[in-house]
């Protein structure tokens, strides 16, 4: 098993690379041969990737979260195996490389900087942490593939208005489409966000005797999980479209970011692992 | 292969004559009928608002174009028409033009997707005449093959090449579901009709015209069950559309930037198309700074159409290509049809030349003698012609390397004289 974890862990980023390449090739390339069949490469991938995942659990005994680039392999496969339901669901196959191509630059770092730990904190192995952590990851893979739609839209809505009507123009779905693909996917980013927060508010200060809901990380997640909901209300409420809801979603995703990434690395938490 | 075609078309003559010549289903029947057993052994014919065109095989060998082109002025007299009108076209010539039509490449638009429709059309009434033998099939079906893989193997029938339909394909690049997205059509001229009628083929939700004459907009409605709204105040009905075409022949702006800033003010802002191809234009061009309007005018759809044709005009050597490979394949199976009886033709020969050469000497010889000779000699005769026997059979199975397979079916036919023996 642990020979199987290192040939994966190898060959993840090539699969990744070559699913990439494919979904590029298509992009750039009309009527190819890969237009019907680069979902397979995908598929592949995940189906690698999901046998890599279940592997280091069984071979290390914990579920692959706990340090930061475990943390990303899971990354890596939410946003694919996320991008790839939402291909089967509404068959819009242009989009792919945007999304992938964040799902190979976690999955390459990963595989360059993982570690293999078979000691690790009791409170890693717990499962409730195994679910409170892939929701919350499942939650981000929805806001970043959001993220990325928004971006979309937002060329393609800079092209039509300056008539520049190039690739972007022709391969990418339309304007509506895409702001309905970003809005579905920060839906979805939104409830399991919640799901991890709720599971996070249960079961946290039972493990923790440290626990503070004034600590840095849990404020920052709730002002990003509040941002979105004012964000999703706006739409469904407030009647927003087109380039301000997708102004919002940029504007959150890269607010969400940023401030994880500051009380990650600078502030002092309960809520670090690694 | 004696196939032989005339023409006229987008090419050799102008539109009143192609107009003129053009046949209607009725009309084709009644040159079918005409055709049948007194020119042709098979045909079909071919008439769009693009072309007139006449194929088949002569029952005469003699029967040239001229003949064709006869038949086609007696049948249906057109003053001015010349032989200059014509292209005339000739076993591998007529079946490449024939490709060529199919596959979109001859038509006046570059890729004209009804084309290959058509040509279905004209073979099917072939076929209820039983003017369509086993050799016309197989090169119909060959055509509609070049049509169908130009079709799904290159782009060459892709993106608008009009501008109205290049309006239409900016329109799908921001909606994705025009049946829930409302549209008002200003203007009812040649133009607005026929952006009009290209949304209510796009199945538009809801459709609204308008026009300085109402009676103009009104029958347009009644023809494209749309609905009017009164010239003189469509400006306070705005907000109540997604789509606006404005193709009138003001001589002034019709439509401000304030008339649509207000109405996007009533609309919350939701995304609004102003397609403007009228010239002068009637929308401001300024409307375009607003957030979520898409303000496009001719300039802008005219880049798009520039842009599909140069890259249909990119996708013909693919096409040809295509042609070719169709071509190679038809003329392949058209040769190997002339192995079978070659193999006759020359196995006949050698058996008439072994029976005379027996025959001579039989007088001399006991009948015990005479059964040997027979059978030594049947023998030699097989035994020489094994060899060319199985590179014949080879051809008609391969059926593909035409250049190769008529040659060698014609060096045997001439050494061996079995064309004169026949």
């Amino acid at each position: 098993m642990y020979s199987a974890v290192k040939i994966l862990n190898f060959l993840l980023p090539v699969l990744y690379g070559l699913t990439f390449l494919v979904y590029l090739y298509d992009f750039v390339k009309e009527k190819n041969r890969f237009s019907n069949s680069k979902r397979i490469f995908l598929f592949v991938t995940l189906i690698f990737h999901t046998f890599y995942l279940l592997a280091r659990t069984i071979d290390f005994n914990h579920p692959p979260i706990t340090n930061v680039f475990e943390i990303f392999t899971v990354l890596a496969f939410a946003i694919s195996c996320s991008y790839f339901i939402l291909e089967l669901l509404t068959d819009i196959r242009g989009t792919g490389l945007f999304i992938i191509v964040f799902s190979l630059i976690f999955q390459l770092i990963s595989s360059c900087f993982i570690q293999d730990l078979t000691e690790v904190r009791e409170v890693l192995r717990n499962r409730m942490l195994g679910l409170h952590v892939i929701s919350a990851l499942l939650g981000y893979s929805g806001i970043t593939i959001s993220a990325v739609y928004g971006l979309l839209f937002w060329i393609l809505y800079k092209e039509i208005k300056l008539n520049k009507f190039g690739l972007i123009f022709e391969r990418l779905p339309s304007l509506e489409k895409l702001e309905q693909l970003s809005y579905y996917s920060v839906v979805i980013g939104f409830v399991l966000l919640t799901i991890a927060i709720v599971i996070g508010a249960v079961w946290l200060p039972q493990a923790f005797p440290n626990f503070n809901y004034f600590d840095p990380k849990l404020i920052v997640t709730g002002f990003v999980w509040l941002l979105y909901g004012l964000g999703i209300l706006s739409k469904t409420v407030g009647g927003w479209s087109g380039k301000k809801v997708i102004v919002f979603s940029i504007a959150g995703f890269c607010l969400a970011i940023f401030s994880i990434l500051l009380t990650n690395f600078l502030a002092k938490s309960f809520h670090s692992f690694y | 292969m004696n196939l032989l075609a005339v023409s006229i078309n987008h090419r050799t003559a102008p539109v009143e004559l192609r107009e003129s010549l053009h046949l209607s289903t009725e009309e084709i029947k009644i040159f079918l009928k005409e055709l049948k057993g007194s020119i042709f052994s098979e045909g079909f014919i071919i008439s769009t608002c693009n072309r007139t065109e006449i194929y088949g095989f002569p029952v005469n060998p003699r029967t040239n174009f001229k003949d064709l082109q006869k038949f086609l002025i007696e049948m249906k007299p057109v003053g001015s028409i010349t032989p200059e009108n014509f292209q005339n076209y000739f076993s591998c010539g007529a079946v490449n033009h024939l490709f060529r039509v199919s596959a979109g490449i001859d038509s006046l638009l570059i890729g004209d997707n009804q084309i290959l429709g058509q040509v279905k059309e004209s073979f099917q009434i072939s076929e209820e005449f039983d003017f369509a033998g086993f050799l016309m099939k197989r090169i119909f079906d060959s055509a509609i093959k070049v049509g169908k893989r130009a079709k799904t193997e290159t782009v060459i029938s892709d993106g608008a090449i009009t501008v109205s339909y290049a309006a239409v394909q900016l329109i799908e690049k921001i909606f994705s579901n025009l049946n829930r997205k409302s549209a008002l059509v200003i203007g009812t001229g040649e133009t607005g009709e026929i952006a009009a009628k290209h949304l209510r083929d796009k199945g538009i939700g809801r459709l609204s015209v308008t026009n300085r004459t109402m009676e103009k907009a009104e029958k347009l409605a009644g023809t494209i069950h749309a609905t009017t709204v009164p010239f003189q105040n469509f400006r306070e009905y705005l907000q109540d559309y997604d789509i606006i075409i404005s193709a009138t022949s003001a001589p002034d702006l019709i439509l401000t930037y304030d008339d649509v800033k207000k109405a996007m003010k009533k609309r919350g802002g939701a995304s609004t198309i102003l397609m403007d191809i009228a010239i002068p234009r009637d929308i401001d061009p300024s409307v375009r700074s607003i957030d979520n309007v898409f303000y496009h005018d001719i300039d802008s759809l005219k880049i798009i159409v520039d842009q599909n044709v140069r890259k249909r005009q990119s996708e013909l050597p693919k096409v040809q290509s295509i042609i070719m490979e169709e071509m190679v394949n038809l003329f392949g199976w058209y040769n190997s049809l002339e192995v079978t009886p070659t193999i006759k033709s020359l196995r006949q020969l050698f058996e008439d030349i072994r029976m005379e050469e027996v025959e001579k000497i039989k007088n001399k010889l006991s009948p015990e003698d005479i059964e040997k000779l027979e059978l030594v000699t049947k023998r030699i005769v097989n035994k020489l012609l094994h060899q060319p026997t199985v590179e014949l059979k080879k051809i008609s199975e391969n059926g593909v390397n035409t250049q190769e397979s008529a040659m060698k079916v014609n060096v045997i036919r001439s050494i061996f004289g079995l064309d004169h023996e026949s």
